[in-house]
Parts: structure tokens; C-alpha cells; sequence
């Protein structure tokens, strides 16, 4: 099993760089956006390992894609660098706001970041010299002047961080922690885990990530605006691809992502208007019948087979 | 002593927020029924009131008569929805991981939103009543009084809630079920029956409230989202499941909110006062907890 996994992995790798040079635009542009939301929902995994739940994807997804668009725009930052500005100003702000929340845990923390796209929303339409108002920011040009398989091997490299990240956090001291954290928080503080530290440290390391995918999005798009760039799908799809892929591991997150995300595209066409609609019926499904997603089901069958 | 101060000072803020708190405590109440009784916390909550709305808009639409009319099909409609709701999700979530829950309740939300998208797209409607622009003039200045009905309902829900939860059998039974359901189960009350009467008696409230919602706003799939968010700061201001506090609580935030709307060109930063609320009450309670 293990050696198979060492042909695996850069099998799949390969795969996924070399994707571009055998597939057309539309493909490389789908794929772009599923590599974007598989990330997200990793991220997403990643703080629910701690056994704390976010409902503020869309925020640091936004809030990154503005810090990214107005520090290229006003400061003429380049793109990569405004991208992982976009990261840091994320990092910081979940930071300073981890500092606060995180003394509470489960419903008020997860009420709390609910309310942080509106939140963030508020202050972005508010601020008009700044952001543009209401009407948003439009950048002069796309990154890469909009060409397909150079956005999608920049996302790409992003994913494959966020997997070495996610895989870093299992493998390591980090796992330990938050696994603890989660299943009981009370031992975990007796065994000496200085369990706010963790949490404001993994809070604010996926927030970061999210606020990068942000960037990256809106430099693809080449326009920010308070409406679409905090908009619930950020949120909502995350949380659906990790529930139907299974929580707490890597894998989850990235087959529930490939697999909602390639009916995702046909969804699209077929209900323009409530496409959404399927999303939210994926969540209680799951929730209710197939709690512990795709890979945790086909796992625990294995298992039993053996 | 600050409301006569406020009176004299900014007489609009004043009537206004205790008009908008009577909004906010009616949405509310039902919320921490929910939470205090059946403990669940409703992430569906003020999307169960776009629903609501939304039928009452055609109930009003189909048959042309009053809008007000439409608060007993509303509500009546509602009751099943939240019946229906309770029987086949939320029934299974006792016990179950408060993470689950949330997630549940997102899920829900998310669908009653995208159904209201899909029927009805999210192109905004609303309907036009004379009355609901009703005004009142004491000396040089003129105010609305329409608005003072979501004081009433308030009010009427509070009153009606209590004499339900003190006064009636099966209002005492649900206040027992509230506190201990282990202790309910073994004096032989079926709890599982008041959960789902209280759950769906709290959606029923949402139903008749958001008829008169419809009456002043006008109505998208996305409008129920934030009354969810500020309900819960003011269960959380008020503590989870108490209901007087929910008033005290409903009329901060009411009035904070027009005190910052009444000055000029800070009208949108408003909405982010139940944000700071939630925050305050959070750190206090931190703190608290440490002094202890």
C-alpha cells in the first residue's frame, strides 16, 4: 500500500501539471475553478480538525481579493507579490480577530465568522475612497493578460502548498494538538497543549490561505466588487465538497471537490438561477446519511473487508 | 434618564429604534424558544421568515385581498413547514455534535434561500399599503406609526409566550423539557412531541411576523439572512434561551443602530453595530469567566 502510494502521488502530480498541454481553455478554466474551491474546502477541513467550524470563508476570500486588487492598483504592486499581500493581510486580520473570537468556542465562534462576510462586506461598500464603493474596483488587466493554463498552474501551485500544508499539519506535533483539541478540549489543556495558541495559529494560517485564493480569483477576474466578492457560493461550496468528501483528512476535502466540482459544471448549465439549491441539499444529505463523507465510508469498508 | 435625553435630542432615533427593536425582539423571541427548549441553534431562522413572506406575497397577489389577511394561511403554512422540517431533520440532530447541528441548519438555510431563488428569482418585491404609511404629528415634527405594530407583536408574542410557558400544562411541560430533558423523559413527558410543538409553534411565530415584514420591506431570497445573524446577538446578549432579556437586548440594538443612521453619510456602517454587540459580549463574557 505504501509503496503504491509513492508511484501515486507524483503519478497524480504530473497529471494535474501537464493537464494544460492535452486539454482546451474551457477545460483548463473549469479546472482552475475546481483547484480554487478544492482549496478552499481543504482550508476549511484544516481549522475543522480543531474541532472549531468557520462560516467565514467568503469573508477572508474577499477581504484577500481586495487587499490583492487595491495594492496592485494604488501601489502598483506586482501581481505575485499583491497576490501574496492579499495572503498576509488575511493572515493578519484573522490574527487580530482569532485573538478575540477564539476565547469562545463551537456556536458563537461559528455565529461570529458567519456574520464576518457581512461583516467585511459592510466596511468594503462603505469605505469609498478606498475600495470603490458599492460599484467596486476594476483592475486594468488580468494576470498573465488572462491566459488559461498560466492562471491554472498559479492556482495549481497554490493547491499543492495548501495539500503540503494540510499534510504537514497530520504528520506533525500540529495533529496532535488539534486532534485533542477537538475531542476533548479539557485533556487536552491538562496534558499542557496551550490550545488558544494552536487555535489562533490555525485560524489564522487558513485564513490565509483563503485570502490568497481570493487574490488569485480576483486577479483572474480582474474585478473586485462587495456583491460578488463575498458572495455566500465561496462559503457554501467549501463546506459542501469537504462534507460530501469526508472531514478530518486530506483526501476528503480534494475527491468531495473533484467530484461536486465537475457536476458543479453541468448544474451550471442546467439551472442557471438555483444551481445553489443542489449545494444545500448535498450538506443535509450528507449530514444526515453519509456523516463521514466519501473517503471515511469507502475507508471503513476497506477496512472491514480486509 | 438617556431616553429623555434622547427624546429631546434625537426624537427620530428614539422612536425609530424602539419600532425597529420591536421588529428584532418579535423575530427573536421565537429563536430563543428554539434554542432555550428544543436546543437547537436555527441557522434557518430568518429564512423561514423570507419564506413566509414570500408566501404571504402570494397568497395577497392570488386572492387581492388585505395582506394582513394573509398571517393565518402564513403562519398556519409555516407551522407545517417548520413540522415538516422538524420531523425529517432536526429530530436527529438531539445529541448529535453541536458542530453537526450548525452545519445542518446552514444546509437548510441554504436550501429554503435557493428554493425562494428559484420560484421566485431574487429580483426584489414587495407590496403597497396606505395604511403602512400611517403618521402622527406632536408639535413641529411628524413620525410614522405603522411601524409601532412590530412593538405590538413584540409585545403580544412576549405576553403570549409566557402565560404559554407559566399558565398552560403543556407550556409547563415544555419549560421542564427546557431544563432537564432526562428528568422530563423520566416524569412521563414525551418530549419528543414538545420539541416538535415548540419548534414548530416558534416557526408559526416567524410566519404571522413576516407578514407584517412584508407589509414595510420589500423582500429578496437573501432578505432573512441577517435577522438570523441579529437574532442571535440578541439571544447571546440576552443569554441562550431567556426571554425577557431578548427585549432589553432587541431595544440596544434598535436604538445604537439610529443613533449611528442618524448621522449623516454613516447611515451603512449601522449594520455592523450587532457585529460590535456580539463582539462586546463575547469579551465580557471571557472575562468574566477569568474573574471567576
Amino acid at each position: 500500500m505504501k509503496n503504491l502510494r509513492h508511484i501515486a502521488y507524483p503519478f497524480i502530480i504530473a497529471l494535474a501539471v501537464f493537464f494544460p498541454f492535452y486539454t482546451g481553455p474551457y477545460l483548463q478554466h473549469t479546472a482552475t475553478t475546481i483547484l480554487s474551491y478544492l482549496t478552499l474546502a481543504l482550508s476549511w477541513d484544516m481549522l475543522l480538525r480543531t474541532g472549531q467550524i468557520s462560516f467565514g470563508i467568503a469573508g477572508f476570500f474577499g477581504l484577500g481579493g481586495y487587499a490583492a486588487a487595491l495594492t496592485h492598483l494604488n501601489w502598483g504592486a506586482n501581481p505575485f507579490l499583491s497576490i501574496f499581500f492579499g495572503g498576509l493581510f488575511a493572515f493578519l486580520i484573522a490574527f487580530l480577530l482569532g485573538l478575540l473570537v477564539l476565547h469562545l468556542r463551537g456556536l458563537y465562534f461559528a455565529i461570529v465568522t458567519l456574520a464576518l462576510a457581512e461583516i467585511f462586506r459592510v466596511i468594503v461598500r462603505n469605505l469609498h475612497s478606498l475600495t470603490g464603493g458599492p460599484e467596486g474596483s476594476v483592475l486594468p488587466s488580468a494576470i498573465f493578460g488572462g491566459d488559461p493554463p498560466k492562471i491554472y498552474w498559479l492556482v495549481l501551485t497554490l493547491t499543492i502548498i495548501t495539500v503540503m500544508v494540510s499534510e504537514i499539519f497530520q504528520k506533525t506535533r500540529i495533529y496532535f494538538a488539534t486532534t485533542s483539541i477537538r475531542n476533548d478540549e479539557l485533556v487536552a489543556k491538562s496534558s499542557g497543549i496551550d490550545i488558544f495558541k494552536y487555535l489562533v495559529f490555525v485560524f489564522a494560517i487558513t485564513s490565509a490561505i483563503q485570502g490568497m485564493i481570493g487574490s488569485s480569483y480576483a486577479h483572474q477576474y480582474a474585478f473586485v466588487t462587495p456583491e460578488e466578492s463575498f458572495h455566500i457560493h465561496f462559503t457554501l461550496l467549501p463546506i459542501a465538497m469537504c462534507l460530501l468528501g469526508g472531514m478530518y483528512t486530506t483526501m476528503g476535502p480534494v475527491v468531495g471537490a473533484l467530484v461536486l466540482g465537475g457536476i458543479a459544471d453541468y448544474l451550471k448549465l442546467l439551472l442557471p438561477y438555483g444551481h445553489l439549491l443542489v449545494y444545500g441539499i448535498v450538506v443535509v444529505i450528507v449530514i444526515l446519511f453519509v456523516p463521514r463523507g466519501i473517503v471515511g465510508t469507502v475507508s471503513e469498508r476497506l477496512e472491514r473487508g480486509k | 434618564m438617556g431616553g429623555v435625553i434622547l427624546a429631546f435630542w434625537k426624537p427620530f432615533v428614539l422612536i425609530e429604534g424602539v419600532q425597529v427593536a420591536g421588529l428584532y425582539a418579535a423575530i427573536a423571541l421565537p429563536m430563543a424558544l428554539i434554542l432555550g427548549i428544543v436546543g437547537i441553534i436555527n441557522l434557518a431562522h430568518g429564512d423561514f421568515m423570507m419564506l413566509g413572506a414570500y408566501l404571504a406575497y402570494w397568497f395577497t397577489v392570488y386572492t387581492k385581498t388585505d395582506p394582513l389577511v394573509a398571517i393565518v394561511p402564513a403562519s398556519l403554512a409555516l407551522f407545517l413547514i417548520g413540522m415538516a422540517t422538524y420531523r425529517s431533520t432536526i429530530k436527529y440532530m438531539h445529541g448529535a455534535p453541536e458542530l453537526t447541528q450548525l452545519l445542518l441548519t446552514f444546509g437548510i438555510a441554504i436550501v429554503l434561500q435557493q428554493l425562494a431563488n428559484l420560484l421566485w428569482t431574487s429580483h426584489p418585491v414587495s407590496v403597497h399599503v396606505g395604511y403602512a404609511s400611517a403618521s402622527a404629528t406632536i408639535g413641529s415634527f411628524t413620525f410614522g406609526t405603522y411601524a409601532f405594530v412590530y412593538v405590538a407583536a413584540a409585545i403580544i408574542f412576549f405576553i403570549g409566550l409566557f402565560h404559554f410557558l407559566r399558565g398552560t400544562r403543556i407550556g409547563k411541560a415544555a419549560l421542564a423539557t427546557g431544563q432537564n430533558p432526562t428528568g422530563a423523559k423520566l416524569v412521563g413527558i414525551n418530549i419528543d412531541r414538545i420539541y416538535l410543538l415548540i419548534f414548530s409553534i416558534s416557526i408559526a411565530l416567524v410566519g404571522a411576523m413576516s407578514v407584517l415584514f412584508l407589509t414595510r420591506h420589500s423582500i429578496f431570497p437573501h432578505v432573512g439572512g441577517i435577522f438570523t445573524l441579529k437574532s442571535f446577538c440578541l439571544a447571546a446578549m440576552a443569554g441562550l434561551g431567556n426571554l425577557t432579556g431578548i427585549l432589553w437586548a432587541s431595544l440596544i440594538l434598535g436604538l445604537s443602530e439610529n443613533f449611528v443612521k442618524s448621522f449623516i453619510g454613516y447611515a451603512g456602517w449601522a449594520d455592523i453595530i450587532f457585529f460590535v454587540l456580539i463582539i462586546v459580549v463575547i469579551m465580557v463574557g471571557s472575562y468574566r469567566r477569568r474573574v471567576r
